[in-house]
């Protein structure tokens, strides 16, 4: 991977973290902190606050009790303008690309905040890391497969060289190939390379792969945490996760 | 005179009402584009604008540079309308059809309100038509000529901002996922404004040639100018710009040649009908996909 393409991470920290629509809490008390050249991942059941918690964090979804921190700013409530400008770069699950703009232009929107003389380097540097992207650059974004689609996604948050990456469920509708090369190739890709990875998994034996600290979700709190390979020995996790079996044993 | 003169000349006519049209209606689809509001106060703000322009003119201002009054006035009004009425109804999490029924009431209070201050009688600009050049069997004056090359240029400007220009990015993408947008830096109530203030330009300088193409003018002659918007937007798929334009070719076209054959009292009819027809079988519009509306 090109060093270039994201920054030294930074910490990014949830404290007693409550968050959820019109008042109403759909996560509780939770506490995370992802760590620079480390992959967080969160896993939980659907309907346990997955994304709803990664939104709080990037300032889509209101704050309603403790903060949230990357380095020593506190981005608690900001707007998610300030928070990408803060080098935080987020793709959401769903609707992570601008369909009717097509890819190039989907890049130049990911470089807004750069100087405009700057955009067209920092494309060149993104199509290096997604070259499949290079010979689609004029077709729409609504006309890609997924997975060309989620290299999109993760080549328009690239663009500004983000120090934290929020990524909630990147592999959702890719084939398991596809997927597998996401997760281990790029996503931990981008920690090796010093960022900060915080994941939503829903495939939990390929999330604890590339992980180095799991939170599993329950009714919008954090209900059990830990490294990878004491999480495959906890036998409520295995048998709720893992499917009886363990993530190791799994074929990649 | 023959079936071809008749159909040629009312062509000419289709094709200035389609000027005007295209300039409308690109200001309106992008309205609904970025901010999901369907202003039907937009002929409201057209004729006011072109009462403003009007205004200048009638104290001795050459009508040309009165366009400039026009766009203005409608940028202003425009963003204010936007600013503190629609916005502080979107805030609230209303249906969306509260926001239809609120711009129709700014629609009666902005026109009948002009009405009350400028009184019922016609008035027209003073504004000599020029010379009349017989173009393909159209006759269209000097005067329609400049409004075309107007409509030509702005059109060209408005492509140019939209795929040229990291606001016109901006713009497409604030209307295509508005919260994406804010995730990868947009300040997207920015551009929102500048929407605003962009597409009231456009709405203004409308109601101002409109008023010049039609000769003379009062303050409900746009009235009835929502229905041709209407058809016009959802011809071409409600908040796509250049289907926008497409829309407003085709509905200034249809609705001068019907006019020419059945009656020009029926020329919003034709508009009404082919609004219902893509509504029902295409409700996306030639340029609009399923998908994204």
């Amino acid at each position: 991977m090109s060093v270039e393409l994201s920054q030294s991470g930074q910490v990014l920290t949830a404290t007693g973290l409550s968050a959820g629509y019109d008042g109403r809490p759909i996560v509780q008390d939770v506490n995370i902190e992802a760590t620079p050249g480390k992959v967080v991942s969160i896993v939980g059941p659907n309907g346990s606050g997955k994304s709803t918690l990664l939104k709080s964090l990037v300032g889509v979804v209101p704050v309603l009790g403790g903060t949230v921190s990357v380095g020593a700013k506190d981005i608690t409530n900001m707007t998610p303008e300030k928070v990408a400008a803060l080098g935080v770069g987020y793709v959401p699950q769903i609707d992570d690309v601008f369909p009717p703009l097509t890819v190039k232009e989907n890049l130049e929107i990911g470089g807004y905040l750069l100087a405009r003389r700057d955009v067209a380097t920092r494309i060149e540097a993104v199509l290096e890391f997604f070259p499949r992207l290079k010979v689609m650059l004029t077709r729409k974004a609504g006309k890609l497969s997924g997975g060309e689609r989620k290299m999109l996604a993760m080549g328009r948050v690239l663009m500004l060289s983000p120090s934290v990456l929020v990524l909630d469920e990147p592999t959702a509708n890719l084939a398991p190939i596809v997927a597998t090369q996401l997760l281990e190739e790029y996503i931990r890709g981008f920690a090796d390379h010093g960022s900060t990875v915080l994941l939503v998994e829903q495939r939990a034996k390929a999330a604890l792969r590339i992980s180095d600290w799991t939170c599993v979700l329950g009714g919008g709190r954090v209900v059990l945490e830990g490294a990878p390979r004491d999480l495959e020995q906890d036998p409520v996790f295995v048998e709720s996760f893992l499917g009886g079996g363990t993530a190791r044993h799994q074929a990649p | 005179m023959s079936a071809v003169s008749v159909f040629m000349s009312s062509f000419g006519f289709g094709l200035m009402t389609a000027a005007v049209l295209a300039i409308a209606t690109v200001g309106f689809t992008m309205q609904f584009a970025v901010t999901n509001v369907l202003n039907l106060a937009y002929g409201s703000v057209m004729i006011n604008s072109a009462f403003v322009a009007y205004y200048f003119n009638a104290r001795g201002m050459n009508a040309w540079v009165t366009l400039v009054f026009g766009m203005v006035t409608g940028a202003v009004v425009s963003w204010a309308l936007n600013r503190f009425v629609f916005t502080p109804f979107q805030r609230r999490n209303l249906a969306p059809i509260t926001v239809v029924i609120v711009a129709l009431g700014v629609d009666l209070v902005g026109t009948f309100g002009l009405q009350a201050i400028v009184g019922g009688g016609y008035v027209s600009f003073r504004l000599a038509p020029g010379q009349e050049y017989h173009i393909l069997g159209m006759f269209l004056s000097g005067m329609q000529l400049v409004i075309l090359a107007i409509c030509a240029v702005v059109l060209g400007m408005i492509h140019w901002l939209l795929k040229y220009t990291r606001l016109g990015k901006a713009m497409r993408a604030t209307s295509a996922n508005p919260n994406l947008a804010r995730n990868s830096g947009v300040k997207t109530q920015m551009v929102i404004s500048t929407t605003w203030l962009i597409s009231g330009a456009l709405c203004g300088l409308a109601g101002t040639v409109f008023a010049m193409n039609t000769g003379v003018f009062e303050a409900t002659s746009a009235q009835l100018y929502i229905v041709m918007l209407l058809a016009a937007m959802f011809l071409g798929g409600p908040g796509e710009p250049y289907g926008a334009m497409f829309g407003a070719l085709t509905i200034g076209l249809a609705t001068e040649i019907s006019a020419a054959y059945i009656s020009p009292q029926y020329k919003e009819v034709v508009a009404f009908l082919a609004l219902l027809g893509m509504l029902t079988f295409r409700p996306y519009g030639i340029f609009g996909s399923e998908k994204t509306n």
